[in-house]
């Protein structure tokens, strides 16, 4: 169960140009609800605010104002605690390339309190769903940016968390090896778990999200499944809503 | 604290998987202070026995034939050459012959005058064979002009000691075992502080601000390991680095010492000079705290900076304070200065070189080490303040 009241995230940034502090509002009171065994899909342009949403779910970081339960706790109050009931994985997170998978998921067996022997059966059962069992000992210095991203997914997923959080999980995968990864989330919607992930993908999101919240400028636009959201927009596609969105955020501003 | 032990853990095992960092961690420097050692010893030796086994060239202009046969009695010693072509100043610094010795032609005659007769010897001073050619060349002179004094005053039919009216005899005061002491004094805070400086400077910017530019600290901060935890977890393994990296530098070079210089005794005393435990145990001792000095520093500056450039830029510049530092104190008199003390890092470089000199005040170590223990954790707790920020770690 993940849930958002009225959060407010911004950041201070230097202007080099003009020599001025500016304060860039990235969440501007996000309030949202995930249920166990629901896929929420976040959408929304770059820029748009997923990822600061997505971390301060992951206790990465405090939201300014508001607050975010997770498996309920507090995630200003008991980040630990949070984040050992969840699975965290971005784009931008990469993996320790001078061991070798198996390696690693022992590694963080350790840091997440996993039964050794556990966390051992558990790894490289994920490392053969995602299709890498054959590279399980192979030092990860030579792979491929998709095969490091299949084992940074067998690591968040190690700990057998309830909540799953992916940033843009299928970024820079093949088609075959996004599927894989989608079939996955799939299984985990199936086990019960609060799954949420942002992308730019739209197919993706028509295909397996339960429902999907649009970020614009900080700020969520439509909270529903993605049929809803097409009819109360009279839309085809979510590319057409998207747009649409670009179109009154350029006419308010 | 398990959580930091555990972070500790996993740094000590990414540095084991990479062959070349291992090996040049820690065999490294069972090689390099042998292999110099070696080479020095080899390199002193070889032109040693040049020097000794050859006789030295000289050319001799003596036309009444008084120094020949001094000359002529040790063949090993000297060897009589001919007149060099061109100039003779140009021929002993081509190093043709090693000295030139001109008698005055009326030698023989002054010499039964009892006088005083000119030798003039031309020798190239910045040249080692020369000044052994002169040192010979004394000391075959020596007992034949004592001798001739010696007849002199007994045609007089004097005392023979009216010559010598004193006697002077030196005896060397100085303790082999000390001066050495003085000379490893002096060195060693400094190599030691560069040696755990610069191994916790290169393995902690890998471990800082190289997981930042490697996009491995996320995947860290991810799990339920408390942040201070991975914080206390990454000072844990820069501070043991450096004294890691210290201490096999030190056996190395201990080693390195003993083993190679082994048939000479003054090597049997500076390896009692530093291999006594009280000695070894107080430097250590003292050198703990700063090492977790210099690992907060790399850690607040590691941490802080997005690449490792960056982290390199910012902690390159400790370096070369320390070298400083390092030099300054080996400088003569500085030991006298009694403010120095009180200087953090200053104080602690003086403390081992009075420990090592037989100097130690049980007063200025304490207030060393008590200043250096307060320094690294108010240090420590400045660091793990700042780094525990959300902006440290997501700096943009
Ligand atoms: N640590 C930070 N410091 C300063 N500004 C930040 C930081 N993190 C994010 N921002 C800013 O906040 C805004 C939202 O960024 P965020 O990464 O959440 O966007 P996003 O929706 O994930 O975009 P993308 O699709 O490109 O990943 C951006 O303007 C970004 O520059
Ligand atoms: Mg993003």
């Amino acid at each position: 169960m993940i849930h958002l009241n009225e959060v407010h995230k911004s950041f201070t940034v230097k202007d080099r140009k003009t020599r001025s502090s500016k304060c860039i509002d990235a969440v501007r009171g996000i309030s949202l609800t995930v249920k166990p065994g629901e896929i929420y899909g976040l959408l929304g342009p770059n820029g748009a605010g997923k990822s600061t949403t997505l971390r301060m779910i992951a206790s990465l970081m405090d939201p300014d104002s508001g607050s975010i339960e997770v498996c309920g706790q507090d995630t200003k109050q008991k980040p630990e605690a949070v984040r050992s009931c969840l699975g965290y994985l971005s784009t931008d997170m990469g993996v320790y390339t001078r061991f070798t998978p198996r390696e690693l998921l022992r590694l963080f067996g350790e840091f997440q309190d996993v039964d050794p022997l556990v966390a051992e059966r558990r790894g490289l059962h994920l490392l053969d769903k995602l299709q890498l069992s054959d590279f399980a000992d192979v030092k990860m210095d030579g792979f491929s940016s998709g095969q490091k991203q299949k084992v940074s997914i067998a690591r968040a997923l190690l700990h057998d968390p309830k909540v799953v959080i992916f940033d843009e999980p299928t970024t820079g995968l093949d088609v075959l090896t996004a599927k894989t990864v989608l079939d996955l989330l799939r299984i985990m919607r199936e086990e019960g778990r609060t799954v949420i992930v942002s992308t730019h993908v739209m197919p993706m999101v028509e295909d397996i999200c339960d429902r999907v919240g649009i970020i614009f400028d900080g700020k969520l636009h439509g909270d529903a499944p993605p049929r809803e959201i097409l009819q109360s927009r009279r839309a085809k596609t979510l590319d057409e809503v998207f747009f649409q969105l670009a179109a009154e955020s350029e006419g308010a501003n | 604290m398990r959580g930091a032990l555990l972070i500790a853990k996993k740094e000590f095992l990414e540095l084991t998987k990479d062959r070349k960092t291992l090996f040049l961690v820690f065999v490294m420097p069972f090689l390099l202070y042998p292999a110099i050692f070696t080479m020095m010893a080899k390199l002193g030796k070889r032109s040693e026995d040049q020097n000794r086994n050859k006789a030295s060239r000289i050319y001799l202009v003596d036309p009444s034939a008084t120094l020949v046969p001094i000359l002529k009695a040790d063949p090993k010693q000297f060897e009589l050459v001919a007149k060099p072509e061109g100039d003779l100043r140009q021929a002993i610094r081509d190093q043709k012959l090693e000295l030139a010795l001109e008698v005055a032609p009326e030698a023989g005659a002054a010499l039964q005058k009892q006088e005083t007769f000119q030798v003039t010897a031309t020798v190239d001073e910045s040249e080692r064979a020369s000044n052994i050619a002169l040192k010979r060349l004394k000391g075959a002179l020596e007992p034949q002009e004592k001798n001739w004094i010696q007849t002199r005053l007994k045609t007089l039919s004097a005392s023979p000691q009216l010559a010598e009216p004193l006697k002077l005899e030196v005896k060397n005061a100085a303790d082999t075992a000390l001066e050495v002491g003085k000379a490893i004094g002096t060195m060693l805070p400094y190599l030691l502080m560069i040696m755990m400086y610069s191994g916790s400077m290169q393995h902690g910017i890998y471990a800082t601000a190289g997981e930042k530019e490697r996009q491995t600290l996320l995947s860290l901060m991810a799990t339920r390991l408390p942040r201070i935890q991975i914080i206390l977890g990454k000072l844990l393994y820069i501070f043991s680095i450096g004294v890691i990296s210290a201490l096999l530098n030190l056996v190395s070079l201990g080693l390195s010492i003993s083993i190679l210089g082994s048939d000479s005794t003054s090597s049997v005393q500076t390896m009692s000079a530093i291999a006594n435990p009280m000695t070894l145990g107080l430097t250590f001792m003292i050198m703990v705290p700063l090492g977790l000095f210099f690992a907060n520093f790399i850690l607040l500056m590691g941490i802080q900076a997005k690449t490792t450039v960056e982290a390199g830029t910012a902690i390159m510049p400790g370096m070369f304070l320390v070298i400083f530092l390092g030099v300054f104190t080996m400088a003569p008199g500085v030991d006298k200065m009694a403010f120095l003390s009180y200087v953090p890092v200053v104080n602690v470089c003086l403390a081992l070189r009075k420990l090592f000199s037989q100097q130690f005040s049980w007063l200025e170590y304490l207030v060393s080490f008590a200043m250096t223990v307060g320094l690294a954790g108010l240090m420590t707790l400045v660091s793990t303040r700042i780094l525990n920020q959300e902006k440290a770690l997501f700096k943009m």
